[in-house]
C-alpha cells in the first residue's frame, strides 16, 4: 500500500520519533509504514487522517494488486 | 515527559523488561536453591524431591502472562512481527522434533525433552530480527 506519510511528515517538520510519540506506536513501525511495507489497521489509519487533518483516501492508496 | 503523556508502545516495552529482568533474577535464586537442596540430599521423601524440583516452574509460569501483556498493550506492528515469529518458530520446533522422532525410530540416541523448549527460543530469537528486517528495509 502506497502513502504520503513521509512527505506529510516532513511537511510537519517531524522526525520519525516524534510521528511515533504523536500516534503512541513505535518507531520501527512509522518506518514500515513509509516504506509501504506494512498496511495499518483501520483505527491506525484514521489516527494518521486525524492527526494530519485528512481523509485516509488523501493519505494512502492501494496498490496495484489491492 | 510526564509518563501520563508518554508513548503507550514505549511504556509496554520497558515494563516488560523490568518485569522480564526481575522474573530472570527469581527463577535463577530458585532454581540455585532447588538444585543445592536435591544435590546434597537436603530432601530425601520422593514425592517432596518432584515438588522441590518443580519449584523453579513458578517464576518460569509468570513469564506467559508477563509476554501476553505486552503482546497485547505493544503496538499493532510489534504484535504482527511477534505472532509471525512465533508462527515460524513453532512450525521449525515442530518440524525438527518430528524428525527426530522419527531418526530415533532409527537408532540415533534419546534426547532430553528439553532440547524441544531449546530450540523452539532458539528459533523465535532468530526469527524475529529476521521477520523484522523483511517489513523495515
Amino acid at each position: 500500500m502506497k502513502n504520503r506519510l513521509k512527505v506529510l511528515r516532513a511537511e510537519n517538520d517531524w522526525s520519525q520519533a516524534e510521528l511515533a510519540d504523536r500516534l503512541g506506536i513505535a518507531r520501527q513501525t512509522v518506518v514500515a509504514l513509509e516504506a509501504g511495507k506494512y498496511a495499518p489497521s483501520l483505527p491506525l489509519a484514521f489516527k494518521i487522517s486525524k492527526l494530519f487533518l485528512r481523509s485516509v483516501e488523501d493519505i494512502f492508496e492501494p496498490g496495484p494488486d489491492e | 515527559m510526564n509518563k501520563t503523556n508518554m508513548n503507550p508502545t514505549t511504556l509496554a516495552q520497558r515494563r516488560y523488561l523490568r518485569q522480564m529482568a526481575v522474573m530472570t533474577v527469581a527463577y535463577l535464586i530458585v532454581l540455585y536453591v532447588a538444585v543445592t537442596a536435591l544435590k546434597h540430599g537436603h530432601v530425601g521423601d520422593p514425592s517432596l524431591r518432584y515438588a522441590v524440583a518443580l519449584l523453579p516452574l513458578i517464576p518460569v509460569a509468570t513469564l506467559v502472562p508477563i509476554f501476553i501483556g505486552y503482546y497485547r498493550n505493544t503496538d499493532e506492528f510489534e504484535r504482527r512481527m511477534q505472532a509471525e515469529s512465533l508462527a515460524i518458530a513453532g512450525g521449525v520446533t515442530a518440524m525438527l522434533s518430528v524428525t527426530y522422532g522419527f531418526l530415533e525410530m532409527a537408532g540415533l540416541p534419546h534426547l532430553s525433552a528439553w532440547w524441544t523448549w531449546a530450540v523452539l527460543m532458539v528459533s523465535w530469537a532468530i526469527a524475529r530480527p529476521i521477520v523484522g528486517r523483511f517489513y523495515c528495509q
